[in-house]
């Protein structure tokens, strides 16, 4: 479970998050919605310590996450997923695999095989290089170097950005599988607010670093102002 | 048939010329693995091994015997290549380009400049354990001699080590992990700060045994001076191959080693740095990425 | 009011130069030297009453900044003819070092890049200063140094080619490299080079005929001809500065710095990077190629053992303390090589090392190197970028407590 209280970050003059204040649940996933330069990436960063922030409290559990560095943010616990997949093009798919075991208990092979058989295209690919992979292929793999090292936060940054609608579909269907057999905090950060809707628990909806609404999900996805105003869902 | 005097002079340049080109090698992988890691040309590659192997070696006046030295000069080597990441680099990440050039020059002069106070420019023989006499065929010299033997050797288990830790160990995936994407690295948990210290460790340890090597030849000896065109040479070599390129930076090293060989014998040894540079500025005009660069690595 | 401000300060200064030219006449020994005090007295008049002109630097800043230039020019030559010998050759041998200095700071500070090997192009220019000498001994001395100058730049442009085309460390690693061969370079070529001894001038260079009763016609080093040497070394370095600045405020010196900011901006708005960075690179080894080449001429000789790679490195060292990208910055650095010798065994002596010791012969180094990281990392712009803060932050603050009282 993840606690944000009173977050404010900024960077130099500008302000990028403004007071935010919301929770993510164990074993739900907490969709943070909103247009580009809401704060949703800024949001993500400064709770996997990328960035520091000025004022507010980010909490796991019991333990504060604010002044760690990312390094150990991770090493808590917290898989970040980042914007672009962050996949390594120029290592092979398994040693993209074998960087995210780096810290995980459980012994390497085993790691492996689980996340070949959640994810068996990457199976198939093992000895590629990441660089060739499709976009849907990439985001897999980014969510399995995630996954292998058994994280209890999942962080996903725009998971279906640049993905066809089919492709994303599945990807959700995975990202609540994963979720619920896992019994992760999943925050995931989307544009695409319909197909994130779709499986959220929770949704926070961002506006100019501050939040104009914090509710369960289906209550954000039947509220038309919210729905026209700040996530462009035009029907 | 070949005439046998060609046939053995040719078969001695070619083995000569691999001698040093292995040592040229060296110190070109030396400055990849700084360069790949942190994005410094280190110019100070040459001289923090010098120092490195002095502070091992002098050891041999307490009569210590040569392989204890040899192993400390080693330790000596990863010590200061630590240390100076932390205390003199660590500033300078995002800087101009210029400002860890400048820094580096300055530590190279103040390294050789303070070696050369306290143990003098004069030449210290290194009592190596090999024969430097070269050996005959047919009574005529073969071009390898058990020392240079020795140095090839060592040079090729060196960078056989060196690969094997990048590919097959979990530290050498960090640490190549860390030098192409240091912030994915962090998010996965990689200590990213101590990578790069390492990398540094490595590459000044790799230019100790280097150093170790050629001032172990019994016509070199060590001086604060011994690593200088040496270091010139494994630049040249380290940007005809590619910076990002280790095996680029041995290939262009060893071939460099040979070719200019080859000019030595032939014309006379001072056309070797003006070939070394020739070759260098026709490589960049030819394939400024470097030859072993695949330009697509390049963008990422 | 302001037409007639301008016609009275005119008027005054007219009055003064006159008045200066009689009182030089009068006061002076013979008419010759009345003559020389007086014109002297006359251009730095004049110089100073258009500096001070109010709003002429914005309007004309080509005029300020020849009318700077004289006026320096001026003081100086007047004071080498009070110096000694000694103080007028250092006087000569900074003035030409401040001239490589500025191209460097000009190569840097404009590009952003940086050269390894300006002492082995102030050998090019010192040799083929040295070499044409020896070969077309009629050669006017300016025509000299322009060959000279020539050929350092065209050494420039072969090496500046391939790597300035390169983002990344590679011109300093050539340049370097190329410092590291200079040595071999000139000893491959003996018969031209004249080997380890290197090369004397056939003939010291002696003024021209209508200026000689000025300086006397002394031959040897170090007497009334050292003046002379310094007055050409001087002029020369008082035109090369004043082109340079002229270069750092065009359109080509704005854009070089806007590459050294940002090179992706510079690129958008249609900065050519590579010509750019060549042409610096170009300009920087002419420069020091000028700078060499008067070397020779103050010493009437040349040595290749001056021009090793611990020179390019005392180059490196002398514009980074007094201030890359700076014309003050060059002329600090050439005060500071002048006297760097003496210095240092000033050191010496107050510290009482045995001066034939290994400490006492690398101290140079010891100083120099650790100088250079010191002011990189506590002071990247170096002398003259922190006098020129202090200076500022004084302005602000006595403009800050004028404000209240108004």
């Amino acid at each position: 479970m993840i606690t944000i209280d009173g977050l404010s970050v900024s960077f130099g003059a500008v302000q990028a998050l403004r007071g935010v204040s919301m929770s993510a649940e164990t074993g739900k996933i907490t969709a943070v919605l909103g247009a580009n330069g809401a704060g949703k990436t800024t949001l993500l960063r400064t709770i996997s310590g990328l960035k520091e922030p000025a004022t507010g409290s980010i909490r796991m559990d019991d333990r504060s996450l604010i002044h760690e560095r990312p390094e150990n943010i991770a090493r808590m616990g917290v898989g970040h997923v980042p914007e672009g997949r962050g996949v390594i093009g120029e290592f092979t798919v398994e040693e993209n695999l074998r960087l995210g075991a780096m810290m995980a208990k459980v012994p390497l092979q085993a790691g492996l095989d689980e996340q070949y058989e959640q994810f068996p295209v990457l199976g198939e690919r093992r000895k590629q290089h990441a660089a060739k992979l499709s976009g849907g292929e990439r985001q897999m793999l980014a969510m399995a170097r995630a996954m292998i090292a058994k994280p209890s936060v999942l962080l996903l940054d725009e998971p279906s950005l640049g993905l066809a609608p089919l492709v994303t579909a599945q990807l959700m269907h995975t990202i609540h599988d994963l979720c619920g057999s896992n019994n992760l905090t999943v925050i995931l950060v989307e544009q695409n607010a319909s197909s994130a809707l779709r499986i959220a628990d929770h949704a926070v909806v961002l506006h100019l670093g501050r939040v104009v609404a914090n509710d369960v999900a289906a209550n954000v996805a039947a509220n038309e102002d919210l729905r026209q105003y700040y996530l462009g869902m035009v029907e | 048939m070949m005439d046998p005097i060609l046939t053995s002079r040719i078969m001695s340049d070619v083995l000569g010329g691999l001698t040093n080109g292995v040592m040229y090698g060296l110190v070109a992988l030396s400055l990849v693995l700084v360069w790949r890691s942190t994005g410094i040309l280190n110019f100070a590659q040459g001289a923090m091994p010098m120092f490195a192997t002095y502070l091992g070696m002098g050891l041999l006046s307490y009569h210590l015997s040569y392989w204890p030295c040899v192993a400390i000069s080693i330790v000596a080597g990863f010590a200061i290549g630590g240390v100076t990441e932390r205390v003199l680099v660590r500033s300078l990440y995002g800087k101009p380009e210029i400002n860890p050039v400048v820094v580096m020059v300055g530590f190279l002069i103040v390294l050789e400049a303070v070696a050369s106070a306290i143990w003098s420019t004069t030449p210290r023989g290194l009592p190596s354990p090999f024969s430097p006499i070269d050996w005959q065929i047919g009574g005529k010299p073969f071009g390898l001699s058990d020392f240079t033997l020795y140095e090839i050797v060592t040079g090729v288990i060196v960078m056989v080590a060196v690969a094997a830790l990048f590919r097959f160990t979990k530290l050498g995936l960090q640490l190549r992990a860390a030098a192409l994407a240091p912030e994915v690295s962090r998010l996965l948990g990689v200590r990213v700060g101590r990578m790069l210290t390492l990398g540094w460790m490595l590459s000044t340890a790799v230019g100790t045994i280097t150093t170790v090597l050629v001032a172990s030849n019994y016509f070199t000896g060590l001086t604060p001076q011994v690593m200088d065109s040496i270091f010139a040479f494994g630049f040249i070599a380290a940007a005809v191959g590619g910076l990002d390129s280790p095996v680029g930076a041995l290939v262009a090293g060893v071939s460099l080693g040979i070719i200019l060989q080859f000019v030595s014998d032939y014309l006379n040894s001072n056309a070797i740095i003006i070939v070394a540079l020739i070759f260098l500025i026709v490589s960049l005009m030819v394939r400024p990425s470097g030859l072993f660069t695949k330009s697509s690595a390049r963008r990422v | 009011m302001v037409a007639k401000l301008k016609v009275n300060r005119a008027a005054s200064s007219a009055g003064l130069i006159v008045l200066a030219a009689v009182a030089a006449l009068v006061a002076a020994p013979t008419f010759r030297d009345g003559v020389a005090i007086g014109v002297a007295l006359a251009v730095a008049i004049a110089g100073v009453a258009t500096l001070t002109t109010p709003g002429l630097r914005a309007t004309h800043p080509v005029v300020v900044r020849s009318a700077l230039t004289l006026v320096v020019l001026d003081i100086t030559l007047i004071a080498t003819y009070f110096f000694s010998a000694t103080t007028n050759f250092n006087l000569a041998t900074g003035a030409a070092m401040s001239i490589v200095l500025l191209g460097l700071s000009f190569l840097t500070g404009a590009s952003g890049q940086i050269s390894l090997g300006n002492g082995a192009f102030m050998g090019v220019g010192a040799f083929v200063m040295a070499i044409w000498a020896n070969h077309h001994a009629t050669t006017p001395i300016a025509v000299t140094l322009l060959i000279a100058v020539a050929v350092g730049a065209l050494v420039g442009l072969l090496l500046g080619l391939p790597a300035t085309r390169l983002r990344g460390p590679y011109l300093a690693g050539m340049t370097l490299a190329f410092a590291v061969a200079f040595t071999a370079i000139l000893s491959s070529f003996n018969s031209w080079t004249g080997g380890d001894a290197g090369l004397q001038l056939p003939t010291s260079v002696t003024p021209p005929r209508w200026l000689e009763s000025f300086f006397g016609s002394g031959t040897s080093l170090l007497t009334t001809n050292s003046m002379w040497l310094a007055d050409i070394t001087i002029v020369v370095t008082g035109v090369a500065f004043f082109l340079m600045a002229n270069l750092f405020a065009s359109r080509t010196g704005r854009a070089m710095r806007l590459i050294r900011d940002n090179d992706v901006a510079a690129e958008l708005v249609g900065v050519s990077l590579p010509r750019t960075r060549v042409i610096a690179f170009i300009v920087s080894s002419a420069f020091a190629a000028l700078g060499g080449a008067l070397w020779t001429m103050i010493n009437n000789s040349v040595s290749p053992s001056t021009y090793s790679f611990a020179l390019s490195i005392t180059i490196l060292s002398l514009v980074v303390i007094g201030g890359i990208g700076t014309i003050p910055g060059a002329i600090i650095g050439g005060i500071i090589y002048a006297y760097s010798t003496d210095a240092i065994n000033w050191i010496t002596n107050q510290t009482g090392l045995n001066p034939q010791g290994n400490v006492a012969s690398q101290l140079n180094g010891i100083i120099f190197g650790g100088l250079l990281i010191l002011t990189m990392l506590f002071a990247p712009m170096g002398i003259s970028g922190a006098v020129h803060r202090w200076w500022r932050g004084r302005k602000d603050k006595s403009g800050r407590l004028a404000t209240p009282s108004h």
